[in-house]
């Protein structure tokens, strides 16, 4: 979970980088919702399941990446 | 080391708005140190453009190249051959790297990819201070090791001035002032009453007041130039 991380603090480093990550879609023209970090532990299969679910429903509503088409 | 900032990704895009292939080219010393123009960034910089101006409907080709030390001579050596294969190139070296390279291949433009900033040293992971403003005549040995030429906003030779509160600047909550720093560390020393010394205005010519500066090593020189 977030702050709960084996490596200490690296989840919350890996955060503020998956922030610039999006930050820096964006500036490219990109949608910076095509980069999301979301903290779960190995136990939480369903909301592994449900996070899977949401990322790609956004990706759907987002459409294919348009450099792909170029 | 000198520290700089790459400039917006707009900003960029227009200067090389009219180029159709471009040449990145990063500089290994000073700016790879403060993560602003080494090869990683040269790498995502250039991955950034490419991707952005296929976006745009005017994709570019943009190549990468890294050399160790833009501000010599002898390390753009290898730029060389590669040069008449772009039409623009952007250097992510410092002001210096940039004003080299244009000196060096004048057939070439090259243009900034930086904002070169200050000279000083990373204080934390992802943090740099300013340390030295190259006056051109130092006097560390008499503030302690501060400077306060660097580090005081006013850049004021004989104590703070009344912007100075419990230890902070006035110009930001996070800049100490300097006076306070040179006054504690003088304290520390035992030193405090080398402060007393009434410091005369400072001749700002061996600064940026004298216009640009040079320095000639005699003894460094090699004979040929003798000869020219």
């Amino acid at each position: 979970m977030e702050g709960d991380c084996h490596y200490l603090e690296g989840n919350l480093n890996a955060r503020r980088r998956v922030e610039y990550v999006s930050k820096l879609l964006e500036e490219i023209g990109l949608e910076g919702q095509r980069v999301r970090m979301i903290n779960m532990s190995s136990a939480m299969g369903a909301q592994f399941a449900q996070a899977a679910t949401d990322m790609t429903a956004t990706i759907k509503e987002i459409g294919p990446n348009p450099l792909r088409e170029m | 080391m000198i520290v700089a900032e790459q400039k917006p990704l707009n900003e960029i895009k227009t200067m090389i708005a009219d180029a159709e292939r471009v040449l990145l080219v990063g500089c290994g010393t000073c700016v790879t140190v403060c993560f602003a123009g080494g090869t990683k960034e040269v790498d995502l910089l250039a991955t950034s453009l490419r991707m952005s101006t296929k976006l745009d409907g005017n994709g570019k080709v943009v190549d990468e190249f890294t050399v160790q030390r833009q501000c010599e001579w002898e390390y753009n050596e290898p730029l060389k051959e590669k040069l008449d294969d772009y039409d623009l190139v952007v250097s992510l070296g410092c002001g210096v790297g940039v004003q080299t390279l244009n000196e060096q291949f004048p057939q070439k433009q090259f243009v900034p990819g930086l904002n070169t900033a200050f000279m000083g040293l990373p204080t934390e992971q992802g943090v740099w201070e300013e340390r030295c403003a190259a006056c051109g005549n130092c006097i560390l040995d008499k503030t302690g090791g501060i400077c306060p030429i660097a580090r005081c906003a006013k850049q004021l030779l004989n104590g703070p001035c009344g912007g100075s509160q419990n230890g902070v600047c006035e110009i930001e909550s996070d800049v100490p002032c300097a006076w306070q720093l040179i006054w504690e560390r003088a304290n520390d020393l035992g030193q405090i009453d080398r402060l007393m010394e009434l410091q005369p205005a400072k001749d700002w010519r061996t600064s940026r007041d004298g216009g640009p500066r040079k320095i000639v090593r005699e003894d460094l020189r090699l004979v040929a130039h003798e000869e020219e």
